[in-house]
């Protein structure tokens, strides 16, 4: 019994490597001589591997449950449950593949627009509406909302919308031409001069031209003296000086620049693009190069781009002068003639042309 | 909460190097950053919290395993491997209830470490072997051989502790729990 306990003994220290040298060799004789005790140290030394294998595991898991217990299990469980919404679940087990198809969709929707943007001109024209809050918000058609004035409550006591716009006149007895989009849905139409405010009724209008022709109905109207200005009878070039007269403000405004395009917005063969700032109020307003010729009609501008604005080509108010019987007609404007402004210098044509040029307001009632 | 894994996650270098010095911080720091992970994969195919402790806790002895052995090459990222381990282990655990394995939600990629886990299930046999011999074994020898060999008492603390006369006698009772029970190790 204690022999064997001591060989035990020995053997773990030998296992161990705790023998000495001289000891070491001593048992290793005994082993190689005695198979039962070479059996023992082999038993033994897969004990102690398993033994030592299970401690560590012990260890291992007791350090792991003390990790285990700073984390607030339910919580987290809580947060990673499987979602009861399938939507939410298919977001969860396929994140980054939605990423990815998200941003490949929104590089071509990028992509796209860039190429669209480059090929069209990116602006709209939105000068034919008459509705008040777009046209204060996008300030791009050049109807003008006048202020409630006190001045014109005798007239109209109610505080309806009221629209101003330009006009000029194409006769001495009282036809004005301005923008169809001025006159648009009007009860009442007033027409205003350095000589005076008159009540207008509506004439003629063109909605696909946006031109409309007023009559001044008021007695108090006296005939204007025979116009300066003339319309011209060709196109104009790109790069042609031309000028505006109108009413952004109580004032007449005068406006100056150039042809840009031969071509309004879009393409639009009915109009010139012209580069002249306009505001509000500009609707209506002639446009005339230096020799007093009127080359159109301002009727809107476009919205992303400075000073692109358009003009109605004059043409087409010949056309809609055709469509006036033309013995009410007196002292009309005459067409492809030398105008009297030609040579003058740009104060004295606007001197010679003011009293032709008119404010356009307009009463809605409903 | 949001699902974010541990705003401390360990480098896994950090990790290696803390499992070869068997630093205690160390395994306390992969602990908490990776469990999330495993509990969300277990809580999504039919298991419940106690199952995602058990299988992550497994699967960090497989870590553990692996890389004391010193073969362990840091091929893919570490949270790779220990939810390619958790998900190895679990699946075999749901076919052993017999409860259906297809259609397992996955949450991250998946390596193949079959070896790992089959190797890992040898040895967890055999620390079934030594827990079953253990417990079957009795007072006072289970302590005395527990203290002996998991927490490295020396004789004579065991003598003062069980109160025998000598270390002599100890050493008798010991040596006789310890045949009891490399009898019941062997054997079973």
């Amino acid at each position: 019994m204690r022999n064997e306990i001591e060989l035990e003994a020995i053997i773990e220290d030998y296992l161990n490597g705790k023998l000495t040298a001289e000891e070491r060799v001593a048992f290793e004789q005994l082993r190689s001589n005695d198979p039962v005790v070479d059996h023992k140290v082999v038993a033994h030394k897969v004990f102690l591997e398993s033994m030592a294998q299970y401690a560590q595991v012990v260890k291992l898991r007791e350090q792991m449950d003390a990790a285990h217990s700073q984390i607030d299990v339910a919580t987290l469980a809580e947060s990673l449950r499987p979602h009861p919404s399938k939507l939410v679940k298919l977001w969860r087990n396929n994140r980054s593949a939605v990423a990815i198809a998200a941003s490949f969709i929104l590089l071509a929707m990028v992509s796209l627009y860039s190429i669209q943007s480059n090929n069209k001109q990116a602006g709209t024209f939105e000068a034919m509406s008459k509705d008040m809050a777009k046209i204060r918000s996008t300030q791009n058609t050049l109807i003008r909302d006048i202020k409630t004035r006190q001045a014109n409550s005798s007239n109209n006591n109610n505080n309806n919308a009221r629209f101003g716009g330009t006009g000029f006149a194409i006769s001495g007895n009282g036809y004005i031409v301005t923008n169809y989009h001025v006159v648009r849905g009007a009860d009442s139409v007033y027409v205003q001069n350095s000589n005076g405010s008159y009540k207008a009724k509506s004439f003629y209008s063109d909605p696909v031209n946006d031109i409309a022709i007023l009559k001044i109905s008021d007695k108090r109207f006296e005939s204007l003296p025979a116009l300066p200005y003339t319309m011209k009878r060709g196109s104009s070039g790109i790069g042609e000086s031309v000028f505006t007269l109108g009413f952004p403000k109580d004032d007449i405004v005068l406006g100056d620049g150039y042809v840009s395009s031969r071509n309004g917005i879009n393409g639009d063969t009915l109009a010139y693009q012209v580069a002249i700032p306009v505001n509000p109020g500009n609707s209506g307003g002639p446009l005339l190069d230096n020799s007093g010729n009127v080359v159109g009609i301002i009727n809107g501008k476009e919205n992303k781009t400075d000073g692109a604005t358009f003009a109605v080509k004059s043409k087409y108010i010949m056309e809609a002068l055709n469509a006036i019987p033309q013995d009410s007609l007196s002292r009309k404007v005459s067409y492809g003639k030398k105008s009297s402004l030609r040579g003058l210098k740009r104060n004295k044509q606007v001197q010679k042309m003011q009293d032709y040029v008119f404010m356009i307001k307009v009463y809605n009632n409903n | 909460m949001s699902i974010k894994f541990s705003s401390d996650i360990p480098t896994d270098r950090e990790v290696v190097l803390g499992i070869l010095n068997n630093s205690v911080e160390a395994l306390n720091k992969l602990y908490l950053a990776y469990f999330p992970m495993v509990l969300q994969f277990i809580l999504n195919n039919s298991g419940d919290e106690d199952d995602a402790k058990d299988v992550y806790q497994e699967a960090i002895i497989v870590l553990y395993n692996k890389v004391r052995s010193g073969n362990f090459e840091l091929s893919s990222k570490l949270k790779t491997y220990i939810y390619s381990v958790s998900r190895r282990i679990w699946l075999k655990k749901l076919t052993q209830q017999s409860k259906k394995t297809n259609n397992i939600a996955d949450f991250e990629d998946v390596l193949a470490v079959d070896d790992n886990v089959e190797l890992h299930e040898e040895k967890d046999m055999q620390f079934d072997k030594m827990k079953v011999a253990l417990d079957s074994l009795g007072e006072p020898c289970k302590t005395i051989i527990q203290d002996f060999y998991i927490h490295n008492h020396s004789m004579q603390e065991i003598c003062e502790k069980f109160g025998y006369t000598n270390t002599d006698n100890a050493k008798t009772q010991k040596y006789k729990c310890l045949q009891r029970l490399k009898k019941l190790f062997f054997q079973s």
